[in-house]
């Protein structure tokens, strides 16, 4: 099963490559109803303690398969399943720092059946006065690094 | 086990009043036993959500579908799935891709035994006027819905009106074609009359909703519907939609076929809220159709 939040505590941890801590990774699931065809997903940042982390700063794996962002671009026949999480992971010498973290992120799918005017707010900066912002809601956690 | 079923309005439930919990505390087997406790039968899936491994389930995942229908007394009405215009960053769908990935879905369906589907497609607006090339797309789509016997539909959803222009176009197309393959779900909440909201740019002149007796003209293209709801009071009922005289006006005109619950109002995210506006929908359809 999955947590009800975007962004899982589960999997968030920080990535050692032969003995050295190399980066870190978080784990997202989809809190629509539908899952996501790779070449309609859409990555503004991941955001941890204020520092963004943008679409080349990380890469997404999909069931197992990690991806470049321009790689999924062309994907419209590969879908990321809603019942399943994308690993986000982000290269940075040391990882983060034991102790609590505050992670956001800015993403979401491409829905052709709304109006295209919803498109652009997928990846922008959050605006809590707007009505059809499909991220009104905020995914920001607080969590722990071990 | 369909042609089984009743003559005339029967009721059921979309997967998509159960979105928030799937994959989170509730699987698809405690949608189907919370649907068996209502004694609503039909199903209709948000395809893509509800399919583990969509597009391409796997035959152990199929025989599991198949057995939890026949447990729960489950009848797969309608198949709900999107055909995608804004495919790429760069460039829409062709018309190529689109009917590829539609033509699949009939397939897949009809794999289900399902012979609905609601076949919600790009839009270029704010009433939602369909993708410019829609035409081709499902022309090229038709002799495999007709092959596989599934009705696709579009779902006319607010803020579009039953008198909009657009339904114009679909009607035209309908009998152009001359198919029972391409009709229309109704969703109900073009009927709600309270707390509607406008859109950016909205006409102030344009109305805020359709009367129920729109409805009528259409009945003929509609398979099935989405029997939208907002808020269901403790007298069962529904405060915003006038349910009462949508639904006479269906059997009095001897509609066959499916409404399909989905739940659109506050706390959708809390389970006991969700059952029990749910359950109270079920009330009012039940004491409505008459059974």
């Amino acid at each position: 099963m999955l947590e009800n939040e975007m962004i899982q505590y589960r999997g968030f941890h920080n990535i050692v490559e032969n003995g050295e801590v190399t980066g870190f990774q978080v784990c997202l699931r989809q809190c629509v109803y539908r899952g996501t065809w790779l070449s309609q997903f859409r990555f503004g940042a991941l955001i941890v303690d204020g520092v963004e982390y943008g679409p080349d700063d990380c890469t997404f794996t999909v069931s197992g398969i990690e991806y470049k962002y321009e790689e999924m671009a062309p994907l419209w026949r590969v879908k990321w399943p809603l019942n399943e999480v994308m690993v986000v992971k982000v290269k940075k010498p040391g990882g983060l720092a034991q102790g609590v973290h505050t992670v956001d992120v800015r993403t979401g799918q491409i829905r052709s059946y709304l109006p295209p005017r919803i498109d652009a707010s997928l990846t922008a900066p959050r605006d809590p006065n707007a009505r059809f912002d499909m991220r009104g809601m905020s995914n920001e956690r607080q969590l722990i690094i071990v | 086990m369909a042609q089984n079923e009743p003559k005339g309005v029967k009721r059921g439930v979309s997967s998509y009043c159960y979105d928030k919990f799937l994959y989170v505390n509730m699987d698809m087997e405690d949608m189907f036993r919370d649907m068996y406790d209502m004694g609503a039968t039909g199903l209709e899936i948000l395809a893509d959500g509800v399919i583990e491994g969509y597009p391409y389930p796997s035959t152990a995942w199929l025989d599991k579908f198949f057995a939890l229908t026949e447990r729960y007394n489950i009848i797969p009405v309608e198949y709900g799935h999107w055909v995608e215009s804004r495919l790429f960053p760069d460039r829409d769908g062709t018309v190529e891709e689109q009917a590829e990935m539609l033509i699949h879905d009939i397939k897949l369906a009809h794999l289900m035994g399902f012979t609905c589907m609601r076949t919600k497609l790009g839009v270029i607006d704010e009433t939602l006027s369909p993708w410019t090339d829609w035409r081709e797309v499902i022309r090229r789509a038709l002799p495999y819905a007709e092959k596989f016997d599934v009705r696709m539909q579009p779902e006319i959803h607010s803020p579009t009106l039953l008198k909009d222009p657009m339904m114009m176009d679909y009607c035209e197309f309908i009998d152009k074609e001359q198919t029972k393959f391409f009709g229309f779900n109704i969703d109900f909440g073009v009927f709600r009359n309270k707390g509607v909201h406008t859109f950016p740019g909205q006409d102030p002149n344009r109305p805020l909703w359709s009367e129920p007796e729109d409805i009528v003209p259409l009945l003929p293209y509609v398979y099935c519907c989405h029997a939208k709801f907002y808020d269901m009071d403790e007298n069962f009922d529904e405060v915003t939609i006038p349910y009462k005289k949508v639904v006479q006006l269906m059997i009095d005109n001897g509609w066959d076929g499916y409404l399909l619950s989905e739940y659109e109002g506050q706390n959708k995210d809390n389970m006991f809220h969700v059952q029990t506006q749910l359950r109270r929908h079920h009330v009012l359809l039940k004491n409505l159709i008459g059974y």
